[in-house]
């Protein structure tokens, strides 16, 4: 399902399914990644439900293994606790996704909690690259990952989240959101991330927080040292994929999408900045009385042996094709790897 | 250290250190970055002294400056009870924890500023410096200057909130421009809110240290995208 359409409704609305009142999903997954040369095997696999995991795949050969990861109970509900252990072992190259975008439910009064905690040995890489996460009006989730990178290991990671179902009008007013990053090298901490947004405060309006901006999104980098010249060319992807009128496919409404403004145009062009955040930061117009929308904005800068990217807009399609670009360049750079996104995006 | 057994004469002889550490005579080049609010003015996304009031009362309340406060009100501690290992750990959670590359080189210049003025000043500090490892944070230094001069810990946190409040607004003064009068009634309004930050920051347990700053974290990611600048962050 695209992110930015209507999520079909459970019912009744505001009171979303809560098939385990008394019983919270306790959900365990663990993933370790072996290599034998060639090939990068999953060479351990347990998934507690709610979590579910496919069959690993090898669509661009048997270096990185591709693995989906599931969640089958539909969303996440208050009092829920998921925690996942990812291993890569020495020289494993793994590419992690899910099948669609995550839910996180108006909370009952608890808070669920999902942690995940990553190890990559020596040579190995991991590519965490979850769909994004809508998270209701009302819900309240902590989140932690953890990461630990033994020498000349890498992770690359991302996070993007839709605050409420603005297809529908929903505006986070209450609930919490919670997600703690920490990532180590050995003894030491290179990135650490604690971020909140807190559903109706001033945080959310403030020209300092989200500037009413309902998406957020972040892709790190860590583990190489990254030139000053990536850095630039990933803002400069920004201005290529922001410029490209969006996929209305993808579920970004079509309405504002200039005809003059071709795909094919470059981003050079006078203009077509402004075409791109017209069209892009148009908010549901059955709901949203026309007023003037803060023009989504983005940052990149350098981590300790790292890079992070932050964008803060209206539409997580767009969000995903800038940080998608930025994905395979890093890829190309870091690891001399093609792109290779995953059929379920 | 000089500091007299009287109580009040003590407390007395602290404020002075405190005044001295503050100040934005200390010469360690704060008055030469901006944290975002250049790129801001530059856009002309911040044009008023009460857009640039809210920003700072954004920043005091849920950015990385009330992280700061939190961490000296840590390392005073740890500096007190000569617990090396801890101001080490509390170092590296600073320099872990700066959201753009200009935020943390900053930071490291201040600090690293900080260490060498202190050790001219303060022989006996090299040891404790040492501890911090290979980059020192402004805050870190400012900490551990305070603990040695037995400024109390609130003290600290507010001369720290205070000294880079003036910056900041001293920052908008110029960038946007302001009078120097409203630069200084600005000032005194956001009193109340640097209070409470003193006081929330101090009670916050380890698990409950969020910030929320995307449009100050990416306004200071551009700011190394302008075309000109008079700050270095």
């Amino acid at each position: 399902m695209s992110p930015d359409s209507p999520i079909p409704s459970p019912v009744p609305l505001d009171a979303p399914p809560q098939p385990h009142e008394s019983k919270a999903w306790h959900g365990q997954l663990q993933l370790d990644f072996t290599h034998r040369h060639p090939k990068t095997h999953l060479s351990h696999s347990f998934a507690q439900s709610p979590f579910k995991v496919q069959r690993p795949f090898y669509p661009e050969g048997d270096g990185v293994c591709h693995v989906v990861m599931l969640h089958t109970a539909g969303g996440i509900v208050g009092g829920d606790r998921l925690s996942s252990q990812i291993q890569v072992q020495p020289d494993a190259q793994a590419l992690l996704t899910t099948a669609a975008a995550a839910k996180v439910y108006r909370s009952n009064g608890q808070t669920a909690t999902q942690s995940v905690q990553v190890q990559v040995q020596p040579g190995g890489c991991l590519e965490w690259l979850p769909q994004e996460t809508i998270v209701f009006n009302g819900a309240q989730i902590q989140q932690r990952l953890r990461v630990d990178l033994a020498d000349q290991a890498l992770w690359m990671g991302w996070e993007m989240v839709r605050l409420g179902r603005t297809a529908r009008g929903e505006q986070f007013s209450t609930g919490c959101w919670r997600s703690h990053t920490e990532v180590w090298r050995g003894d030491r901490l290179l990135w650490l991330d604690p971020q909140q947004l807190q559903g109706g405060s001033a945080m959310m309006t403030s020209a300092h927080g989200l500037a009413g901006c309902p998406v957020v999104a972040s892709f790190a980098v860590v583990g190489r040292e990254i030139s000053p010249e990536l850095v630039q060319a990933a803002r400069s992807l920004w201005r290529l994929t922001g410029a490209e009128p969006s996929c209305s496919s993808q579920g970004d409404r079509p309405v504002f999408q200039p005809a003059s403004q071709p795909a094919s145009q470059p981003a050079s062009q006078p203009g077509s900045q402004t075409a791109f955040q017209i069209g892009e930061s148009a908010p549901d117009l059955t709901t949203e009385p026309a007023r003037t929308l803060t023009p989504a904005t983005v940052g990149v800068t350098r981590l300790m042996s790292g890079m992070l990217c932050r964008y803060r807009g209206h539409s997580t399609a767009e969000a995903r094709r800038w940080l998608v670009a930025v994905w395979g360049l890093m890829r190309q750079n870091l690891v001399g790897r093609s792109p290779c996104p995953p059929r379920v995006w | 250290m000089p500091i007299p057994a009287d109580s009040s004469a003590s407390s007395s002889a602290s404020l002075a250190y405190l005044l001295q550490l503050a100040s934005p005579a200390l010469p360690v080049g704060g008055y030469t970055y901006s944290e975002g609010l250049e790129t801001l003015v530059q856009q002309g996304l911040l044009t008023t002294v009460a857009e640039l009031e809210d920003w700072l009362t954004q920043e005091l309340q849920t950015g990385a400056v009330r992280l700061e406060a939190v961490a000296i009100a840590r390392l005073h501690a740890a500096v007190t009870a000569d617990q090396p290992g801890a101001i080490a750990q509390w170092n590296q959670w600073l320099s872990a924890l700066r959201d753009t590359e200009e935020v943390r080189l900053q930071s490291w210049q201040m600090g690293r500023s900080l260490v060498r003025l202190m050790q001219e000043l303060e022989p006996d500090l090299t040891p404790v410096f040492q501890r911090c490892g290979d980059r020192t944070n402004f805050a870190t230094a400012f900490a551990i200057a305070a603990a040695h001069w037995q400024i109390p810990v609130q003290s600290a946190m507010l001369g720290y909130l205070h000294s880079w409040l003036t910056t900041a607004i001293n920052a908008g003064v110029k960038l946007i421009p302001l009078g120097q009068t409203a630069g200084q009634r600005l000032l005194m309004q956001l009193y109340p809110t640097l209070h409470e930050t003193v006081e929330t920051a101090q009670a916050l347990p380890d698990e409950a240290l969020y910030a929320c700053n995307w449009g100050w974290a990416i306004a200071s990611m551009n700011h190394e995208t302008l075309y000109t600048r008079l700050f270095r962050s």
